[in-house]
């Protein structure tokens, strides 16, 4: 069917609208329906993917107007990567939180699900699309069900921090569709291609650069970089954990994707290094944004709040490697995404199970886990372990194609950033696990046996299998990057 | 970006990209193409109706999450019912105890007001009209300016207008809470639908050229029907959601006072 690249994205649309009409007949329905859509968008995806590393990229044209007149959608290597990982995790995590979301939500567990559809679809819409106007309708609906979950988390601090991402994020989408409004200004055209064939003979316009910057600095507020990192932490710890599972791996790692969607595709790598000085500039404070990401990790008492740190750290690596200039800090940029999707996936599914049994994760309030949720904890230590980058896990090879591109740029300052965050993260990670392991449970945990014997009390078994899964993936992912690399980055970047 | 200015084509330029690149192909072929005297439409419902498809989505997300935030389900913990025929205020102040409200009791809310006849019989002259021309201006959207955005946003004031006129129960009599959802859904899933519908008629998505066999009359002019089609969903859609939005916010969730 040639229909697959926009299946990928009105299916979760269709599933949204489905379960919203069928909210008011029967409740229950709204989570197969939602299953459905994204398990169709999942199978799309999966046959794009593999339709675009046989016979090269796709085009797809709404409507059937040629792209400069209509909208199309351009499925590459890269995007089509992308799309997989973000249907997949999408799919996963609904798995998981058919408990979670009764837990949290109960009263409104539905209007979740449609929320969350709307969300995929934004998502997954960033992604397929080659026209740069079609990318901010979308990003607005992404962003504007993250502001809703969001402040349907915590009861009290959730609708503060939802406010503060609101105007945080509307900033950061102001500034991005400034941007492509000077594009126009400049092109007369909105798809990606058109204005990258148009951009060649305007490349000294002052016009052509202020949109460059305002598009960058846009989506640099979209995907929390440094320092433009405020809203993040706040936002995702205080949103319920079911969308925190997707938002925390997702959300900054498209936003990711289209920066280099934008530099490689729009701009083109020419036009952005053709002066050094900006490159370089951003990849000071990429390094910059690391060390702090990864000591205000270390300084923070709850475990959410932890992690949404080291995203902030990690989008750091991300923007460091894209802007690397050099082939190698590109290819390990593009593999940090899927990497870190994954690896951020796998630990918010593990302290999903965690906040499903205990409700409170201060890092006080975690003391004898180990014998409490083996399970969970066995996909927390492998998660952990990929953060800090420890080899056969996936962190470990994408860092490593980052440490090779700052050497080969001689952007020593970048290795060293990199090095030391994963140091820190694993002084992180351990002071959690002792935590876990050796400190005794505190009285009021709820048990009254010895401490010796502590009762297991694990979290359902729908989330443990989806934890499990995704924590091995990370061996399997790591096992395949080389693969990952020579048919997906390599060819793409060519 | 003032710096990014001074590169800027004169102001009203016709030779400058925006007005040469892809708007002479609009401007010259949309007749041809679709049969839509109004260029705006056509480039809005059919050249880029996949970006408007998302907006609608937007509305409709709105919406929900107005709904989603706001919307209150616990009981109220006062009642105040009045007796109709002595105009006697009851105050129960027992949440559990609820007076069967029909020909004797009607429910009063703390706040309530009497709304004024003058008031309330213009309005309930004008809120038809206002419905009328709506649904024109839905239904005009191909030849004029017009469309469903407008046109559904003239109909949710109607009714806003009916709750300020009245009260807000008023409003939520008539059209239940159940009604606006199915609403909202329904009209971006005409949309999405009608789109969606042209993929195993063999086109792309969203082509309607493809729904030429479905629709009786000139084939050539199967696009306009389906933009016009389509702005009917996003009527709906902006309709129920403005509706909505209103009745939520005003009477923080609860759905029984308010302005």
């Amino acid at each position: 069917m040639d229909n697959y690249p926009v299946l990928i994205v009105v299916a979760p649309l269709l599933a949204a609208l489905f379960a919203g009409l069928a909210v008011w007949i029967e409740e229950r329905l709204s989570y197969p329906i939602a299953l459905t859509g994204l398990a169709i968008s999942v199978f799309s995806a999966f046959n794009v993917l593999m339709q675009v590393i046989t016979s090269g990229p796709i085009q797809y044209r709404m409507a059937g107007w040629a792209p400069p007149m209509g909208i199309e959608y351009r499925i590459d290597l890269l995007n089509a990567m992308v799309l997989l990982m973000v249907s997949g995790i999408g799919l996963l995590n609904l798995v998981a939180s058919y408990k979670s979301v009764k837990q949290e939500t109960y009263d409104r567990a539905p209007s979740f699900y449609i929320v969350y559809l709307l969300f995929m679809t934004g998502l997954l819409g960033v992604t397929a699309t080659g026209d740069l106007f079609n990318l901010y309708v979308l990003i607005e609906i992404t962003s504007l069900t993250s502001y809703a979950m969001v402040a349907m988390g915590d009861r009290d601090r959730g609708p503060l921090a939802s406010l503060n991402y609101v105007f945080i994020g509307v900033i950061g989408a102001s500034f991005y569709l400034l941007g492509v409004g000077y594009l126009y200004m400049q092109t007369g055209s909105l798809n990606m291609a058109d204005v990258a064939i148009i951009l060649q003979s305007h490349q000294g316009s002052s016009i052509v650069l202020t949109a460059f910057i305002l598009c960058i600095i846009g989506l640099w507020i979209k995907m929390a970089f440094f320092p433009m990192h405020v809203w993040l932490p706040n936002a995702y710890s205080y949103s319920p954990i079911a969308f925190a599972r997707v938002v925390a791996p997702l959300m900054t790692k498209v936003m990711v994707y289209v920066m280099i969607r934008l530099m490689i595709t729009v701009f083109g790598l020419d036009y952005i290094f053709k002066s050094p000085f900006f490159a370089d500039a951003v990849v000071w404070l990429a390094s910059v944004a690391i060390i702090f990401g990864a000591v205000m990790a270390l300084a923070q008492k709850n475990l959410k709040k932890m992690l949404t740190y080291i995203i902030v750290c990690e989008i750091g690596y991300m923007v460091g490697g894209a802007w690397m200039g050099n082939q190698l800090g590109m290819t390990g940029a593009i593999l940090h995404i899927l990497n870190d999707a994954l690896m951020t996936f796998a630990m918010f599914l593990a302290v999903g199970n965690i906040v499903y049994k205990l409700k409170d994760v201060e890092l006080s309030n975690l003391t004898g886990l180990f014998g409490k949720m083996p399970w969970t904890m066995a996909g927390f230590v492998l998660a952990a372990f990929s953060i800090i980058g420890v080899p056969p896990t996936c962190g470990f090879f994408s860092k490593w194609y980052l440490i090779l591109g700052a050497f080969e740029k001689g952007a020593y300052h970048f290795a060293a950033a990199l090095v030391i965050s994963s140091l820190i993260c694993a002084v992180l990670f351990f002071r959690v696990f002792e935590i876990c392991f050796f400190s005794p449970p505190s009285e009021n945990s709820g048990h009254k046996e010895s401490h010796s014997h502590v009762a297991m009390a694990e979290a359902p078994i729908s989330m443990l299998i989806v934890s499990g899964f995704v924590s091995l993936s990370l061996i399997v992912v790591g096992l395949y990057s080389g693969t990952i690399v020579n048919t997906i980055i390599i060819p793409f970047l060519k | 970006m003032l710096y990014g200015t001074a590169d800027f084509p004169d102001w009203g330029d016709p030779s400058s990209p925006a007005s040469t690149h892809l708007s002479d192909y609009y401007i010259e072929k949309t007749i041809e193409d679709t049969q839509v005297p109004n260029i705006v439409t056509s480039v809005l419902a059919d050249y880029r109706g996949f970006d408007t498809m998302f907006e609608t989505a937007v509305i409709f997300t709105a919406g929900l999450a107005c709904f989603l935030l706001l919307r209150d389900f616990r009981g109220k913990k006062e009642r105040f019912y009045r007796h109709k025929p002595t105009g006697v205020i009851l105050h129960i102040k027992d949440g559990k105890k609820i007076l069967a409200v029909g020909k004797e009791f009607e429910h009063m809310d703390k706040d309530w007001v009497p709304s004024d006849l003058i008031i309330k019989t213009v309005c309930r002259i004008l809120i038809p009209f206002i419905q009328i021309y709506a649904m024109y201006v839905v239904a005009h959207g191909d030849f004029s300016p017009g469309g469903g955005f407008q046109g559904g946003v003239i109909f949710g004031s109607s009714l806003i207008l009916l709750a300020i006129s009245y009260d807000l129960k008023t409003l939520v009599k008539r059209i239940k809470e159940k009604v606006l959802g199915i609403f909202a859904a329904l009209g971006v899933l005409i949309y999405v639908g009608i789109a969606a519908i042209c993929m195993p008629m063999g086109g792309n998505f969203l082509d309607y050229s493809k729904l030429a066999p479905l629709v009786p009359g000139d084939p050539h002019h199967v696009r306009a029907l389906g933009m016009l089609g389509v702005e009917i969903g996003v009527g709906f859609a902006v309709m129920a959601v403005m509706a909505i939005i209103y009745i939520n916010i005003v009477s923080e969730g609860r759905h029984d006072e308010g302005l």
